[in-house]
């Protein structure tokens, strides 16, 4: 189990002097993108207009061609440039590896966090900034157009603006925010519970961090395009996509590589859960956060490639004149939303799941109790990933596929509501006669708990296809979204980052602004999405630039509320800054929690462990007399010497 | 002690569905149901909401509880009782909520096999035909057939079945009043089953609403829905079966009446009214442009005003009015109007607008 960790020596390396001159055109770096990205551009461009020239085609330069293969090209060019393959590259190219070699692991300035790094922690915080970044560029998009829908009629933006700014907001918020900062987070904290000291491909994990702001600012970006943003939900429904102005084709690609991303992590989790645990780190002995990574990360990795393939489709449809979505050429319509759910369905719980595991830990932690029917909780998450698989279509209840369908998608869909509900009420008994502190991160969880139980119940109501044939494409689908994602999965976020940001980064946050920055985020979401579901009920689609006269007042206060909800989230950031600068020091482990990653300094050595440690017993053992989860190497001399006889010979 | 924690936890839970309860009758979350599919729908959603109250009740009255209870001294260090589960409780809570659920299967299962079938007499059959961003209804039988209208007439308590496709791109039909819904999808027909059992007459109507965004022009996508009494309902296929029958030969384009009486007809059947103002056809919408106004628009165009209405209607983003966006309205009129059609709409729309504009 160890061999990995004890293949070479962990030592940080003193850094080679930095590159001078022209020299620092050929070293990896941002100077380097200044000719590998037109270099790259140039090939994609190149082959194209040859091949156009060669079979005849006028004209030779086609914008919207370039445009789709640079949206290949130019990325590939800027990873190439900052170092994303350097390694690789050389391994193919015949020169000596070295794997002792952490030139680029570790964060020893703030400079290193903007370079190709190694180190998980470095790559989790990466991770979580930028996600911040487009979670705000999200936000403020979602307020745009809550300013346009305060009153009826067009004031503010036209419809295509509209549409665009609602179908970015979107994408932005999933594909960049609740997706990666999970696996942000996952990224600092797992390899520390299990008690490993680093991912099992940290190069891997450095390339799959890197994909993400690509896909960001192409999805940003489509907003400057000609013709304008990609306007047709973050769902992008065929054959309305295919007839799409170019912006269509930055969420087409913007996709891949958040998805390769997402993969790529995945992967990365799932081997080192299995592969790098500590020994004596057991299945049955994992914390629940690791449990739920695992089981998003086979979502994931099962999930994705649909998604993937769905966009490509639309894109040939659109580029390369193929039918696969166009009725009129032999084309099938509703396969593209057959493709397309079979991923997204998974995906909201790729969005959730590690929110669940996330809450496990806090509720127990701050509880002062074992978490409640551990390996129910478990068993609930695989569960949950199994039957993920077998709803898709309850989001087609009403798009006139198969009639035999829908009664057992309902079923599936309406069960998927039993383990879901075993884990509340185990997060509820695990409360009952705890020792309840709250802190900010247990107020967050506790208010999720409250908030996603709404979410879940009109999940419910959607599940019962008849129900859903009234309400489906309405603000009723708007309001039960946002209390799954935003009163669920940003919630658990928020829960997270708040319990981890001592370990993260050495300081604490303010307890007193974190606690207004839970009061006023749960009274105004909820001042702006319970509302949402009235609206649908009674007859207000999604998606819409202007509605009814009779709804103007319910929008006018929505409106308000989420400008409020907004503000909130700035008191979030200001608490994050300014107490990352100059918080006061945090202890290493300042909730007394028995997981491992709080029993190594905050923030942890560059290798997590001076030695890997040995675990014993249950991450949650508390108030169990004299219960360990581990023992740490320092204080059990001789454990991590017997931990190599476990490596098959 | 436990069993009073467990007494005050139940009063709590009564308290809070109490509440929760006056929320679900007190406020009108369903707007009237107008057909038996949406009296159907409804049983379904009571259901629900008694499950949904009850469960929500528990869960939240045990949050309060335990936040007010178990609340720690802050120099209080000791760790809970280490309680790490209890079968027979969790054997419970997946058991009861299974049960629960899969009741609300059974009864949504019944109810959705119910509103597919379309029971009475002599149920109406209508081919629904949507399209960027309008919707076309033609009768395939009874007294209309052969009607084709821009907004859906039904008779009460005859059951209709609507086809439903579209020419472009996924579009959903939906009346609230109604419940029922259906996407129009290209290159299919899916069928919708809707009995109504309200007359709304022909001042007042249900709304028809697109759901699915199907384009610049989705938020406007919208036709009214009428119940008509069986007098009213034979009344109105006779007039409309007299309007659609094909003019016998060229009509005379000297006839101006003429030409304005089938414009007028070629209007309401476009649904342009439904975005323009237009003073002669009594239209008012806001969407697009002002339609009195032509005269004027066509000064700004720098274009002679019957080429530049034409112009319009064939290839509207050719000129587009300050003030509207571009790719709004259908660009396919061009396409789907007769030669004889156009001709009569512009003279109308021309003259009209002359008049109205003086």
């Amino acid at each position: 189990m160890t061999s990995i960790a004890v293949e070479h020596e962990h030592t940080v390396a003193g850094q080679a002097p930095p590159p001078r001159g022209l020299r620092r055109l050929i070293a990896a770096g941002y100077l380097r993108c200044l000719w590998t990205i037109p270099l790259m551009f140039g090939v994609g461009a190149g082959i194209m207009s040859l091949v156009r020239w060669l079979e005849g085609w006028h004209p030779v330069w086609d914008g919207t061609i370039v445009t789709t293969i640079s949206l290949v090209t130019i990325p590939l060019g800027f990873l190439g440039g900052i170092g994303g393959f350097d390694y690789w590259l050389g391994y193919a190219l015949g020169q000596p590896t070295k794997p002792d070699d952490h030139s680029g692991h570790g964060a020893r300035s703030w400079r290193d966090y903007f370079r190709v790094n190694t180190d998980h922690k470095v790559i989790g915080l990466q991770y979580i900034c930028t996600t911040f970044a487009f979670f705000i560029v999200g936000g403020l998009m979602a307020l745009v157009f809550r300013a346009e829908l305060a009153k009826p009629g067009m004031q503010i933006v036209d419809t295509q603006t509209f549409n665009g700014l609602v179908s970015v907001h979107a994408t932005l918020m999933i594909f960049l925010f609740v997706i990666p900062v999970f696996a942000g987070i996952g990224n600092y904290v797992i390899p520390l519970m299990l008690g490993a000291p680093d991912m099992a491909f940290p190069r891997l994990n450095a390339l799959s961090y890197w994909l993400l702001p690509i896909a960001g600012i192409m999805f940003a970006a489509s907003l400057i395009v000609p013709g304008g943003p990609f306007a047709t939900g973050w769902t992008s429904y065929a054959p309305l996509a295919s007839h799409q102005p170019l912006g269509q084709v930055f969420f087409n690609m913007g996709v891949q590589w958040a998805g390769a991303s997402s993969i790529m992590t995945a992967l990365n989790f799932l081997v080192t859960i299995i592969t790098m645990r500590a020994p004596g780190m057991t299945f049955w002995r994992m914390p629940l956060l690791v449990w739920a990574n695992f089981t998003t990360s086979l979502l994931v990795v099962l999930a994705t490639p649909f998604i993937a393939g769905s966009q490509f489709f639309v894109m040939f449809d659109r580029v390369m004149h193929t039918h696969f979505f166009d009725p009129a050429g032999g084309g099938y319509v509703l396969g593209y939303q057959h493709i397309f759910w079979f991923y997204s369905h998974p995906a909201v719980y790729i969005m959730m799941l590690p929110g669940f595991g996330i809450v496990s830990e806090v509720i127990s932690t701050f509880s002062r109790k074992p978490i409640f029917g551990y390996r129910l909780m478990a068993f609930s998450l695989v569960a949950i990933l199994i039957l993920g698989f077998s709803v898709w279509a309850h989001h087609m209840f009403v798009a006139g596929m198969a009639p035999w369908l829908r009664v057992p998608m309902m079923v599936t869909t309406l069960l998927i509501a039993v383990p879901t509900g075993i884990k509340v009420f185990s997060w509820l008994a695990t409360l009952w006669e705890g020792r309840i502190r709250f802190t900010t991160p247990m107020l967050f969880a506790l208010g999720f708990v409250a908030n996603f139980l709404i979410g879940g119940l009109s999940g419910v109501y959607l599940g019962s296809v008849p129900i859903d044939i009234h309400a489906s494409d309405t603000y009723f689908i708007v309001a039960h979204i946002h209390y799954v994602l935003f009163g669920g999965s940003v919630m658990t976020i928020f829960a997270g980052l708040y319990y981890w940001f001592p370990k993260m980064t050495g300081r604490m946050y303010d307890e007193r602004l974190g606690k207004i920055h839970f009061w006023s985020t749960l009274v105004f979401f909820n001042a702006t999405f319970f509302p949402m579901h009235w609206l649908g009920l009674q007859g207000m689609p999604r998606r819409v630039a202007d509605y009814e006269q009779r709804f103007g007042d319910l929008n006018m206060f929505i409106t308000i509320c989420s400008f409020f909800l907004g503000a909130s989230a700035l008191l979030f950031l200001y608490n994050m800054v300014t107490s990352w600068v100059r918080g006061p020091v945090a202890e290493a482990n300042p909730w007394r929690a028995h997981s491992l990653e709080w029993q190594v300094s905050s923030p942890p050595p560059i290798f997590n462990f001076p030695a890997i440690p040995t675990v014993v017993g249950g991450p949650y053992e508390y108030g169990v007399e004299g219960a360990r989860h581990a023992i740490m190497a320092e204080e059990g001399a001789g454990v991590y010497e017997e931990a190599p006889a476990e490596v098959p010979h | 002690m436990r069993r009073r924690s467990f007494v005050q936890l139940a009063l709590l839970a009564c308290v809070i569905a109490g509440a929760a309860t006056a929320v679900a009758v007190a406020i009108p979350w369903l707007p009237v149901s107008a057909a038996k599919e949406r009296d159907r729908i409804d049983v379904v959603y009571w259901l629900a909401t008694g499950i949904a109250i009850m469960i929500f009740s528990i869960v939240v009255a045990a949050i309060l509880f335990s936040v007010v209870r178990f609340r720690a001294h802050p120099d209080d260090d000791s760790d809970g009782p280490p309680i790490h589960g209890h079968t027979k409780l969790e054997i419970v809570w997946t058991a009861i909520p299974a049960g629960l659920v899969t009741a609300i299967a059974i009864v949504s299962a019944i109810v959705l096999h119910d509103n597919g079938i379309a029971s009475g007499k002599d149920p109406l059959r209508v081919a629904v035909t949507a399209e960027q961003f309008t919707w076309s209804f033609r009768y395939l039988n009874g007294e209309a057939k052969g009607v084709v209208s821009p907004d859906l007439y039904l008779q009460v308590h005859r059951p209709v079945r609507l086809e439903i496709t579209s020419k472009d791109v996924v579009h959903s039909f939906w009346v609230p009043e109604f419940g029922q819904k259906q996407d129009a999808v290209p290159g299919q027909v899916n069928p919708l089953v809707i009995t109504p059992t309200k007359v709304t007459g022909l001042g007042r109507s249900y709304p028809i609403i697109c759901t699915e965004l199907c384009g610049l022009g989705h938020a406007l996508m919208r036709r009214a829905a009428y119940v008509l009494t069986p007098a009213q309902f034979a009344s109105w296929a006779r007039t409309a079966r007299g309007q659609a029958a094909p003019a016998p030969s060229p009509a005379p384009p000297s006839s101006s009446g003429g030409a304005s009486a089938a414009g007028a007809r070629v209007f309401a059947a476009s649904g342009c009214s439904s975005c323009h103002t237009f003073t002669p056809a009594k239209a008012t919408g806001t969407v697009g442009p002002d339609l009195d106004k032509l005269p004027a628009e066509a000064r700004r165009a720098g274009q002679q005003l019957e080429p530049f209405v034409r112009e319009s209607i064939v290839n509207p983003n050719a000129y587009v009015e300050p003030g509207f966006p571009k790719g709004v309205m259908p660009a396919n009129f061009g396409t789907t109007l007769s030669k004889h059609d156009l001709d009569a709409l512009v003279q109308y729309l021309v003259q009209g607008s002359k008049r109205a504009g003086t």
